[in-house]
């Protein structure tokens, strides 16, 4: 071999290694960056911009967008008058200018559909309802006609109308207009609120009924003038595009969104079509079938629950006009701008996660509130159980334990107590009084709920008591009982049930499974399974159904029951003063709170209502995190709990309660023809077939539900699966009589004896 | 002085060759991606988990030297977990070099039907695990058929699986899933015996025991060594067939090591979880190293 040769092998060698470690390098060096601006941001981001929205509206019942003009038709009540007027207003998006259009509605008309022509002008249908009276007022009889009517987009002024009732209803007597679309063509495409779409020409004839198969849940018309309708397959929604000449539904749009929720399609600008589901807004190309993402709801602070209609401008601005509820029920039209900027132009924040298994719509709404007002910090949200939900809770367990641990952890869901004692979470009490927020503000038995050896790892806004009902007239004034009471209680007596829809499960989930610290010591680490109280327990349960075949015919309600005492208990939360007084209706009498049997006698629990949560001992932003986290225990936030009429939960705030009792116990009047002030209920409630009006409550009412909720320190929902598993795989036996109770209580007590041995 | 120039230069001429140097360098080119895997994949995970063992948890890190592993021997399900596993293997595993290397024997001898013998032990190999946990709770079920079989002959039903029979199932198990494939390992080793050795032994009136004893049994050492590795770490993996069986937490007596690290790795509890596999192993690696030592003194002057 020449020296030549050599130097070529030498060189060939030298450029195979520098190749490899290039290679190499390159995917190492590609880890963990993305196409973003340097800082973990994407190069481009989307800002949103508010803005007032200067109509008279208190209800958008219809929109259809023309270029960067809106065509909305709204509703406003009138308070003076009493009814309801109709306008329509066209927007210019560029200008946000509402400009009032001529049209007027006849009374009792509504707009059911809007979409701009081919032409030029405005299509409506307009549904005109007449009512024919008897005597003493009552609606007699019904007719409604639906008419297409063809406006004016300049002035609003009517051009034309046609009544199509007889086009749509066919041979039903009512013509119901779920969807509507125009193609570019001027064809008009009604769907039916089932899985039928009239087809009509420019001259109002009618071209063809489609049937789509499928319920249709939604229908646009493309940037090129092709109509497309979504509905479910096997695989969640699809998108298809109808083909009129061949009279038919085509084959799903390839690559289009897919998945379950809520989804909508707009007509696109820069693509055929915008999409928007509760995740957020993407553009679809339907030729290609590629899809661009834009913006998450969460990301531009849109809570995606509030979303009604999304569009693009003509300079790719994309908006939305969102009605945002607020806890109180009061709701409000607004108007949001998404302008795409480079992501150095705007002020970066400090990002905190907010992860959770899924996100509760309170929760969801304070983030938003929060990244709208806080200069400072961002908080973005991982839910963990939108798809899988086991694979989810372990991914989040695996983040949890390696350093990538959310900074606040939604604790719906999970078992707080396990991940606590792994030192995970943080103790909130020192954040508390660094804050200046007295402990003694709050109800220090909720508080203690969330405690760990005198550490608070988790905050709860508002709750719920879950509890167990019985007439006192028959367990006593009391508020908790032991198993062995309750099991004389009810063996003692012979009902048909011990609960409405009492089963073998349903028993054990409240003799046992929410009480399963009164068979295992964790102190001494010794268990009792094979003590009477549980041997009675399988020996009770034995006497009912595995599952309650809820087929069956009820001849009788829960009250009636309840009240004959044919059932003796009730299993429910009270999350209201509102429900208590429901609930001694639903008795017919005075009750008592028992809970689940417990030793000591402490068998109420505490329900976290709107979120619960905890702050990660390894977050590296700890005070923005727990600033978010404050916010829920503010006098703000906790006095905007307070309802008028019974809430989802109590405010864990002491003052903020008394607040909501004063509510409670505030008498409604009206005045009656001679003007005598009347007292009046201030709700109606229900269960099953009882229904009661609730009027104000009562001081002694307050009282008792001021001693239910002082009566709960305690969390239910947290037995570990494993036990339950345990229990039902071994109790199976005796239930179907191969083993004696004992056999399988002494079976049942080994096995977990090693589980509560190895968790000591 | 001329010596030592000598040397001096031969020494320069080896060490600096570039020939030996531009070889030593290919090889640790070539043996890189190797030892960097094995960085990766096998001694920095071990370091994690001595880590883990010393600190009290995962999150804040803090220094805990050895109470990890007091607070886990003082565990009393892992003690019961160490006994059981310690139970286990003791049984087993002789049980399953003897009664391997008795069939290895069995089908070098002259008997009918060898292949379809070899065949049928093994035949569990083949038969997926789930299969296999099947077959088993259906032969060991409460109302399985060997209780059936039992009642046939008047005999009371036995709960096999949550009873003090329980070990007793498993070692069944794990002998007819194991017993093949040592079988064919002995047979291997049994076949490489030198024959002349056979024959000179049989010409100076060898007695079978006597052949068996002293020249079989010293030849297949390292396989006996082997096969007894093998089996223990089999022994341990038996895991698997009662998780399928019972889950993570069957009756006591088939509760073994690896339940207990595979239900503290479920809850999170790392630390413990660490300790307790940095324990078995110590308790594995001293258990192989007397094995070795023992193979060492028996086979020694066969392997020379």
């Amino acid at each position: 071999m020449n020296e030549f040769m050599l130097k070529f092998i030498r060189l060939k060698n030298i450029i195979f290694i520098s190749v490899m470690l290039f290679i190499l390098s390159a995917a190492l060096s590609g880890c963990g960056k993305g196409d973003g601006a340097g800082d973990g941001r994407p190069e481009y981001v989307y800002v949103p911009e508010y803005v007032e929205m200067d109509m008279e509206c208190d209800y958008i019942s219809c929109l259809a967008s023309s270029g960067d003009d809106v065509f909305l038709s709204v509703s406003k009540w009138d308070e003076e008058t009493g009814f309801t007027t109709n306008y329509l207003y066209r927007y210019n998006m560029n200008e946000n200018k509402a400009t009032r259009l001529s049209l007027e509605l006849p009374e009792n008309s509504d707009v059911s559909g809007m979409a701009p022509g081919a032409d030029g002008s405005l299509i409506m249908i307009v549904n005109n309802n007449t009512f024919e009276m008897d005597e003493e007022g009552n609606v007699k009889d019904s007719k409604s006609i639906m008419e297409i009517w063809k406006v004016s987009m300049e002035d609003g002024s009517l051009l034309g109308s046609e009544d199509i009732t007889e086009l749509v209803a066919g041979k039903s007597d009512y013509a119901y207009v779920q969807h509507f679309c125009v193609d570019g063509q001027g064809n008009l495409y009604l769907s039916d609120g089932d899985n039928c779409i009239h087809i009509i020409d420019k001259e109002y004839k009618k071209v063809c009924d489609i049937d789509t198969g499928d319920w249709i849940n939604n229908m646009a018309v493309s940037k090129e003038g092709d109509v497309y309708i979504t509905s479910y397959g096997s695989e969640g929604l699809q998108l298809k595009k109808v083909d009129l000449a061949g009279k038919k539904i085509g084959d799903s749009v390839a690559g289009a969104p897919s998945g379950y929720g809520t989804q909508s399609y707009y007509t696109g600008v820069s693509s055929s079509l915008l999409h928007s589901s509760a995740g957020g807004v993407s553009r679809v190309d339907t030729a290609s079938g590629t899809v661009e993402t834009l913006f998450d709801w969460l990301d531009v602070d849109i809570n995606s629950d509030y979303v009604n209609y999304v569009g693009e401008l003509s300079d790719g601005r994309i908006w939305a006009i969102t009605r945002n509820y607020e806890i109180s029920g009061s709701a409000t039209n607004e108007l949001v701008f998404f302008t795409r900027k480079p992501s150095s132009e705007v002020p970066a924040k400090e990002e905190i996660l907010y992860g959770t298994m899924w996100i509760g719509s309170d929760v969801k709404r304070n983030i938003i509130n929060f990244n709208k007002t806080n200069q400072t910090y961002r908080i973005k949200v991982k839910e963990y159980g939108n798809d899988d939900y086991q694979a989810g809770l372990t991914q989040l367990n695996a983040d949890m334990t390696t350093g990538n641990c959310p900074d606040i952890i939604g604790l719906d869901g999970l078992d707080y107590n396990q991940y606590a004692n792994k030192g995970i979470f943080e103790d909130l009490y020192p954040y508390m009084e660094k804050h200046g927020m007295d402990r003694q503000d709050f109800l220090e038995n909720v508080l203690e709920a969330y405690e760990v050896d005198g550490k608070l790892y988790g905050i709860v806004p508002c709750f719920q008591i879950s509890t167990c009902m019985a007439k006192t007239s028959l367990v006593g004034e009391r508020s908790g009982w032991t198993l062995t009471e309750m099991l004389d209680f009810v063996e003692g007596r012979e009902a048909e049930n011990i609960f409405d829809y009492g089963s073998r499960s349903s028993i054990f989930y409240y003799c046992i499974y929410n009480n399963i610290d009164e068979f295992i010591n964790w102190e001494t680490g010794e268990c009792s399974f094979d003590g009477e109280g549980f041997i009675r327990t399988l020996e009770f349960a034995a006497q009912f159904p595995e599952e309650y075949d809820y087929n069956s015919v009820q001849e009788e309600g829960t009250s009636s029951k309840l009240r004959s005492e044919k059932i003796l208990l009730m299993q429910g939360s009270i999350s209201s003063v509102q429900q208590l007084q429901m609930m001694r209706g639903v008795f017919g009498e005075e009750i008592s709170f028992v809970g689940y049997p417990n030793s000591e006698r402490q068998g109420n629990l505490v329900q976290p209502t709107g979120g619960s949560m905890a702050l990660s001992a390894k977050s590296k932003h700890k005070e923005g995190a727990w600033e978010f986290m404050q916010s829920f225990l503010s006098e703000e936030y906790q006095d905007s709990l307070i309802s008028e009429h019974g809430g989802w939960g109590f405010p864990v705030r002491k003052e903020s309660l008394e607040k909501q009792f004063e509510q409670d116990m505030k008498e409604e009047y009206y005045e009656d023809e001679d003007g005598n002030k009347t007292r009046q209920p201030k709700t109606t409630w229900g269960w099953d077939d009882f229904e009661m009006e609730i009027y104000a409550a009562t001081p002694e009412e307050i009282e008792a539900v001021r001693e239910l909720i002082a009566s709960a320190n305690k969390t239910g929902g947290n037995v570990d699966e494993q036990l339950t598993n345990i229990i039902t795989e071994e109790a199976e036996p005796f239930f179907k009589g191969q083993k004696t109770a004992a056999d399988v209580a002494q079976i049942i007590q080994n096995r977990i004896q090693i589980y509560v041995n190895e968790n000591r | 002085m001329h010596f030592y120039m000598k040397r001096k230069e031969r020494k320069k001429k080896t060490g600096s060759s570039p020939r030996t140097r531009r070889g030593k360098l290919v090889s640790a080119g070539y043996l890189l991606p190797s030892a960097v895997g094995v960085l990766l994949f096998f001694v920095l995970p071990f370091m994690i988990v001595i880590y883990y063992s010393v600190v009290d948890n995962p999150i804040s890190g803090q220094f805990v030297f050895l109470d990890n592993f007091i607070m886990v021997f003082n565990n009393s399900a892992f003690r019961q977990a160490a006994v059981n596993t310690l139970t286990f293997s003791a049984v087993a595993v002789p049980l399953a070099v003897v009664l391997s290397l008795f069939l290895a024997m069995m089908l070098e001898s002259k008997i009918p039907f060898k292949s379809q013998f070899r065949t049928f032990f093994l035949s569990p190999m083949m038969v997926p695990i789930a299969s296999v946990v099947l077959i088993w709770q259906v032969l060991f079920h409460y109302n399985g058929m060997m209780n059936e079989v039992m009642g046939f002959f008047g005999a009371d039903k036995v709960d096999w699986l949550n009873s003090s029979y329980a070990q007793v199932v498993i070692v069944v198990l794990f002998l007819w899933k194991n017993l093949g494939y040592n079988m064919i390992l002995f047979m291997a080793a049994l076949s490489s015996i030198p024959k002349d050795i056979i024959e000179v032994a049989v010409l100076e009136s060898a007695k079978p025991n006597q052949i068996f004893m002293h020249i079989k049994l010293r030849y297949m050492s390292s396989t006996i060594l082997f096969v007894t590795i093998m089996s223990l770490i089999n022994s341990f993996k038996v895991f698997r067939e009662i998780y399928l069986l019972k889950g993570e937490y069957p009756y006591p007596t088939m509760y073994m090591l690896q339940h207990f690290m595979n239900n503290t790795f479920g809850r999170l509890d790392y630390q413990k979880m660490s300790a307790a596999a940095i324990m078995m192993a110590v308790v594995m690696v001293i258990i192989i190293g007397i094995l070795f030592l023992t193979e060492n003194y028996f086979g020694k002057d066969v392997e020379g």
